[in-house]
């Protein structure tokens, strides 16, 4: 019997067809052609076909724009959204609208032309995620803005063009994304109902049960969810409570790197390198707007937290009319496969636990 | 500058590309290629689906055995059951229900080589009509509380069978997205006393701009707020809650457009792969007039990227002014 599974967050209910179960080795596709010869904009050495970099980690002695770093961030070539300028909002008939000021950064996460996340040492994730945090202290500071995501795309078919050089974005929006706000109205209402973070007593719960726990490392929990939209669908999970993913202390931030290399791997291993998008939610900016604080008891009912989204199955109309997602894979089935898929120490490096 | 425009039912943002929009050539669409395999949807083959629940076929034919027009059959692989009871629990902070529901499919036409928007009037008619049937039919299932009509075409929009064929899924809960809607169309006639829909069809007649086209009965035109590039939706003019209220004069009108709206489609964008579904009131909620039901046609033209699904905003790089242009300009010959 298929089963129904509500979203305890926000709400939505997906639909795990167990009667349509599927493996791995069902969703295993054959590899995307990689890009051409041509020159990658973001490796190493051609610094200068990028836009001016906004920061880098690199050592004291090499200047901005050359080589000799590490993790860079620069402005998007195609940016979704304009720095300059103000928001302009306005009403066209029954419609509103206003223009579209953001801003928009790429994170290259290696020096290196490597394609897959999974494939980069852990300190060079920790580099990169570093560099996340401090660029989104540093957005927070333009008032025009009231969210901030960092997102990732691997492979075509997740949305990642043409370049196979590992990079992940930010995106700084005007607004608080539809998306964010659900979840942040899902959070207060348990809140208010029961004085406790939801995401702190789901996590009691699933380390308790286990079978949908990925791995823990000492700060950090991975997990399949309850109702996951996706088979394969992973979240890292803070085991303290924060709102802000950019109040992280240095050994949180060393441990989740160290996660993220385990998950990535895991994932690589067990689905053949497949396609995946990532994406981080934590609280929106809390400028001070008007006299009552928006967000009362965010920094108690809110818990940031990391969505990695393997792009498996296709969405379809019943997806976009309904809301509701068909996951043909138990959640309880992919954290087995998951948790039993070891990666070599060699592969993953020395653990920061 | 591009711009962000909100959708006046949803509350939801989108980024919509003003300054460097994609037309219809920016865009890779893949070929339909027919496959060789053998068809369940094909004469001959009716064996390989369950047994039909719903038929057009000449009198003296026999049921399950080929000469039919269109066919209605349960789903091989449904994603929800109709057998068992609905049944709700908790575990923990979850809840979860048992998995009951309908799911059939809509066999179009027996001629494999044959698209949607290639149907006569009639044999469209004949499609919209079992839509009606079939929805109509489940409101009699007290377990059920929406019916989503839907159409995946091309392998990219999801379609697995490349037949030409639709959907219909039957649900145990009236789904968010719906929900979504009949709340924001509330909040907004609660403030206005008026139909947003109805506004919202008035200031497209109006401005002419994102008109795709239109007769008597009904428009269609690409949504100021469009998530997709050359979104189309469907609406009827007057205002009207209930998809399975419709006349068969009403259903005449629907499918003549919305087979224009395919064949424009169609021609400006090399044949894409979309989706179609259609966004009704709830089966309890019918009765009350206070929704306006829509089809909503996306081409499958980009990729949902990690931007997207954070958000739920989306990034369309066709405005929908642009888009209404090109699919005014391409041929269709009526």
């Amino acid at each position: 019997m298929p089963e129904l599974r509500k979203d305890p967050l926000i709400g939505r209910w997906v639909i795990i067809a167990t009667e349509r179960a599927k493996r791995p080795v069902d969703f295993i596709a054959p590899a995307e052609p990689s890009g051409g010869q041509e020159l990658c904009h973001f490796c190493e050495g051609n610094e200068a076909h990028t836009p001016l970099e906004i920061m880098a980690l690199r050592p004291p002695g090499t200047a901005a724009n050359q080589p000799g770093w590490t993790v860079r961030v620069v402005p998007s070539i195609k940016p979704v959204l304009r720095i300059e300028g103000n928001l302009n909002r306005r009403a066209n008939g029954m419609y509103d609208l206003m223009d579209g000021i953001g801003a928009h950064e790429i994170i290259i996460e290696s020096p290196q032309h490597i394609a897959n996340a999974a494939d980069l040492p852990t300190e060079q994730l920790h580099g990169a995620l570093d560099v996340a945090t401090r660029r989104i202290i540093d957005l927070e500071r333009d008032p025009r803005f009231r969210y901030v995501l960092w997102f990732k795309n691997y492979g075509a078919i997740a949305g990642a063009g043409r370049v196979p050089h590992a990079r992940s974005q930010v995106i700084a929006t005007p607004v608080t994304p539809l998306r964010v706000k659900e979840e942040l109205l899902g959070a207060r209402r348990y809140f208010e109902d029961k004085e406790r973070c939801l995401v702190c007593d789901l996590l009691v719960q699933e380390r308790e049960m286990q079978h949908r726990v990925v791995l823990e490392s000492s700060h950090m929990v991975a997990l399949c969810p309850f109702a996951s939209r996706f088979p394969f669908e992973v979240w890292l999970v803070p085991k303290t409570h924060r709102c802000d993913f950019a109040k992280m202390q240095p050994e949180e931030l060393a441990d989740l790197a160290y996660l993220w290399k385990q998950v990535l791997s895991r994932l690589k291993m067990v689905l053949s390198d497949p396609p995946y998008n990532a994406l981080l939610h934590t609280a929106p900016f809390r400028h001070p707007r008007g006299k009552i604080s928006h967000w009362k008891t965010i920094e108690e009912d809110y818990h940031w937290h990391v969505e990695l989204i393997p792009r498996l199955t296709r969405v379809a109309g019943f997806e976009r009319g309904s809301g509701f997602y068909i996951n043909p894979t138990p959640p309880e089935e992919s954290a087995k496969y998951l948790r039993e898929a070891v990666p070599e120490a060699a592969v993953v490096g020395v653990s920061h636990v | 500058m591009s711009e962000l425009r909100r959708d006046p039912i949803l509350g939801r943002w989108n980024i919509v590309a003003t300054d460097e929009p994609d037309g219809p050539a920016d865009f890779e669409v893949e070929a339909h290629a027919l496959g060789k395999g053998k068809c369940p949807f094909c004469y001959g083959n009716e064996s390989m689906t369950p047994p039909e629940i719903y038929v057009v076929r000449p009198p003296g034919s026999t049921a399950n055995g080929p000469g039919w027009q269109l066919r209605v059959v349960a789903n091989k692989f449904p994603a929800l059951q109709i057998e068992g009871p609905l049944e709700r629990r908790g575990l923990g902070v979850f809840d979860l229900c048992t998995g009951v529901g309908a799911h059939e499919v809509i066999i179009e036409t027996p001629d494999h080589q044959r698209q949607m928007a290639d149907l006569s009037p009639e044999e469209f008619q004949a499609v919209i009509t079992a839509f009606k049937v079939r929805s109509l039919d489940l409101r009699g299932d007290r377990r059920l509380k929406y019916a989503l009509l839907f159409k995946n075409f091309g392998l990219s929009a999801g379609a697995s069978l490349e037949h030409s064929h639709s959907q219909l899924i039957a649900l145990p809960i009236v789904p968010k997205r719906v929900q979504e809607e009949l709340k924001g169309a509330e909040r907004y006639m609660e403030f206005r006393d008026r139909c947003p829909y109805c506004d919202m069809v008035a200031q497209e007649l109006r401005e002419g701009e994102r008109v795709v086209c239109e007769n008597r009965a009904f428009i269609a035109f690409c949504p100021f707020m469009s998530s997709f590039p050359f979104e189309v939706w469907v609406l009827p003019k007057a205002h009207s809650a209930d998809f399975g209220k419709m006349t068969p004069e009403g259903i005449g009108d629907f499918s003549r457009l919305l087979k224009e709206t395919l064949v424009r489609m169609r021609a400006a964008l090399s044949d894409p792969a979309y989706n179609f579904l259609i966004h009704t009131a709830p089966i309890e909620a019918h009765e009350r007039e206070e929704y306006h039901w829509h089809l909503e046609l996306m081409p499958k033209l980009t990729k949902m990227a990690g931007f997207e699904w954070g958000t739920g905003f989306y990034i369309n790089p066709t405005p929908p002014e642009l888009a209404a242009n090109v699919l005014r300009d391409a041929p269709f010959h009526g």
